[in-house]
């Protein structure tokens, strides 16, 4: 809930810095988190990204863009989880915003994501890699979004972990949207076809779209508001 | 499924086992309906009906072949099947993400039963599916345009793949309760069973281990030549599906040791009939069925019946006679331009496929040398309409197909128009016909065999014939014959002879 810290605070005592704040909340934010979940899905994502390498001696480019999409889809998959907290009806009542606490989450997952996709680039055989560039930009998009849907979820809804059915709804949009998207948005086709650059900056508008809805969900609700009556 | 999971109350006569059975059955009903309520579910139903509407309104030019309908069912349902695989896992996790797995406890329905109940929870959305195939299937099939005979085999498969999708919802719930595996566990599964194809390559028995095998070739071959394995890879994923759920049924606790000894049973049933299954479809091609291919294609006229219509004889494979009447119109269409013998010749239409290489590969097919002869394809609608009438008129004119191949000069312009003067949309079948899909330039002209090349002068010529309409052109053509069929005439000459303006330049071919 959005309780200004300065309304309730005892006279003399000042309240803490947010710098202070987030420093004291990394270590239970990062135990938090859930990390053996975010773990196993990079594991799995970077096994996708190898398929290429292990399936074939001589992989094509085509197997090489799929893989690599695939696992950044993978990898989004598992970002969809990382707002989820048991302990929500607790935690929403802590002076700390909501939107401070899991800016902190992100922010301690970037190093790791940004690793990991390192990681996943390098294991796509450099002759047959697709523009790094772009490719990142798709990652980066779909994450985005991802954390922007989990996000939503949280916003709008009173469910402490929203992460499955996100991650459910995630894969099924991210399933159909390649046969349902117009050909000519080009956001799903290979680096050799024209629409390329289009479809390039069609998902840094899906990015930039993505970054917003975080940020117009990043509030705790004042008001719960229930969808199904309890 | 349906088969063991409810045949196996029948054996079991005792008053509670009966009870149990009926809340067995009791949950299956409220989970299929929570699953069909699920809006991941309900999104790709959505998006099931949307392709198949698609898939139908775009394919095959309103002239089906059933052969290939019934493999065009298969992919759409892996929608679904995506949604169920998701849905029902997560409905198994629902009492542990909702911690009430304690409170299941003390109930009589133990866990292995409940697991029982999922599973047959799927089969609601399976008859879905299958009404969604059906359609499909028998929206092309009543067309009086189709011809040709599905396979049963190649219809269950969409159906069978949304009851695997399902059994591996469910296993992965018993085997990883956690609720991140799934949809990882999805993307997994799916880049594999994209990229393995592939990578290691059809046409062999491992390709036939993947739930959905395509082919590399989109041509229309006469359904007893396919050599898919059809029925055997049903039976497959039959046993496959069901030795999943069965494997996550048997790993749910409380059993008794007749259930345990029953779905054990039931298991080893279950994978020896994968394995029948699995077993008859790495057998390959038959060995009947390639020599069958090879008489098809190097010796047709062994196993195709001829029908006369009108002057001409048509000769087809069996599944094709009823189209050689659409044939005859276009053979009478293009002859009632003609002029002079031409209008009255006797043809031999006869169908030719490149079937040796089945569905793997495409083969083409040599023009034939016999005076008189139109090949035509198994294929048609679209641009294949074109293309036959294209053969047609080139045979009135040169007098054989191989000829085509080789003619450069004016008598090009009159087989074009021959070919499409009498369409009710000239131009826009000069466009399917061409390969560069324009209407100015120079291009190649597709036929059923080698195909011919117009110059960017033929082509000015043939554009104003068609503008100017048969009206006009016909008595001309008529009237001209024998000069525009005459070897080496030149377009300049023969547009000068139909009265239309002549392009500047002689005739080059490229």
């Amino acid at each position: 809930m959005t309780r200004e810290s300065g309304e309730t605070e005892q006279a003399g005592v000042q309240p803490p810095s947010t710098a202070r704040v987030l420093a004291q909340l990394t270590r239970p934010v990062l135990r938090a988190l859930p990390v053996r979940g975010l773990a196993a899905t990079a594991a799995v994502a970077l096994l996708i990204a190898a398929l290429p390498r292990l399936l074939s001696d001589e992989p094509d480019q085509w197997s090489a863009l799929i893989a690599l999409r695939a696992a950044a889809l993978t990898f989004a998959l598992g970002l969809a989880f990382v707002l989820d907290d048991p302990a929500r009806d607790l935690t929403s009542s802590v002076p700390t915003r909501r939107i401070l606490r899991t800016t902190l989450r992100v922010a301690l997952v970037a190093p790791f994501a940004a690793a990991w996709w390192t990681a996943a680039v390098l294991l796509i055989p450099s002759k047959i890699r697709p523009p790094v560039g772009d490719m990142t930009l798709e990652a980066a998009a779909a994450a985005v979004l991802s954390l922007a849907a989990a996000a939503a979820a949280l916003r709008f809804t009173a469910e402490p972990e929203p992460g499955q059915r996100v991650a459910a709804g995630f894969l099924v949009i991210a399933l159909v949207s390649p046969l349902a998207l117009p050909n000519d948005w080009g956001m799903y086709v290979s680096p050799v076809e024209k629409p390329w650059g289009v479809g390039h900056d069609h998902w840094a508008m899906v990015l930039v779209g993505a970054v917003a809805v975080w940020a117009a969900c990043g509030p705790e609700p004042v008001r719960r508001r229930r969808l199904i009556p309890t | 499924m349906s088969t063991v999971l409810t045949q196996t109350p029948a054996e079991t006569h005792t008053a509670p086992a009966r009870q149990s059975w009926q809340a067995i059955f009791a949950l299956a009903r409220f989970e299929s309906r929570k699953l069909l309520l699920r809006i991941p579910v309900l999104f790709m139903l959505a998006a099931y009906v949307a392709w198949i509407v698609w898939r139908t309104k775009s394919g095959w030019y309103g002239y089906p072949a059933l052969q290939d309908v019934d493999r065009a069912t298969q992919t759409g349902p892996l929608l679904v099947g995506f949604a169920v695989l998701l849905c029902v896992n997560q409905a198994v996790l629902r009492s542990q993400r909702h911690d009430t797995e304690r409170l299941f406890g003390v109930l009589v329905l133990e866990p292995w039963r409940r697991t029982a109940a999922h599973a047959l929870s799927i089969l609601p959305v399976t008859g879905l599916v299958v009404l969604g195939v059906a359609a499909q299937f028998g929206w092309q099939a009543v067309k009086s345009t189709a011809v040709g005979n599905g396979s049963v085999g190649e219809l269950l498969v969409g159906p069978l793949c949304v009851l695997l999708c399902g059994a591996i919802g469910l296993l992965m719930a018993r085997l990883v309760p956690k609720p991140f595996a799934i949809p990882v566990a999805a993307v997994l599964l799916l880049v594999f069973s994209v990229l393995a194809p592939v990578s290691i390559g059809g046409g062999d028995a491992t390709a036939w281990l993947t739930p959905i095998v395509g082919e590399g070739s989109s041509k229309t071959i006469p359904s007893d030549l396919i050599g898919r394995p059809a029925v055997s890879h049903a039976l497959y994923l039959t046993g496959l599906a069901l030795a999943l759920a069965l494997l996550a049924v048997l790993i749910g606790k409380g059993r008794t040791k007749t259930s345990t000894a029953v779905l054990a049973g039931s298991l080893a049933g279950a994978i020896a009939l994968g394995v029948v299954g699995g077993v008859g479809q790495a057998a390959g091609v038959s060995s009947e069925t390639v020599a069958a291919r090879t008489v098809a294609t190097l010796n047709p006229q062994k196993v195709q019946s001829c029908v006369r219509h009108g002057r001409s004889t048509y000769c087809a494979f069996p599944e094709w006679v009823p189209r050689t009447a659409t044939w005859a119109e276009v053979t009478d269409h293009v002859q009632s331009l003609a002029g002079g013998t031409a209008q009255t010749r006797k043809l031999l239409v006869q169908q030719r496929v490149e079937a040796r290489y089945g569905m793997e590969a495409d083969g083409a097919i040599e023009p034939s040398t016999t005076p008189n002869q139109v090949t035509v394809r198994t294929m048609w609608g679209g641009p294949r309409t074109p293309e036959f009438s294209a053969a047609v008129a080139s045979v009135l004119v040169l007098g054989n197909e191989k000829a085509g191949g080789d003619v450069c000069d004016g008598r090009m312009v009159t087989i074009m128009w021959l070919a499409l003067g009498w369409t009710s949309d000239p131009v826009t079948e000069l466009r399917a016909v061409r390969l560069s899909d324009t209407v100015t330039g120079s291009s190649m002209v597709l036929s059923p065999t080698n195909g011919m090349t117009m110059t960017a002068g033929q082509t000015s010529v043939v554009r104003e014939l068609l503008a100017a309409g048969p009206s006009t052109v016909t008595p001309k053509v008529k009237a001209h014959w024998a000069e525009l069929t005459a070897p080496k005439v030149t377009t300049a000459k023969v547009a000068q002879l139909l009265g239309v303006k002549a392009p500047g330049g002689a005739d080059k071919c490229e």
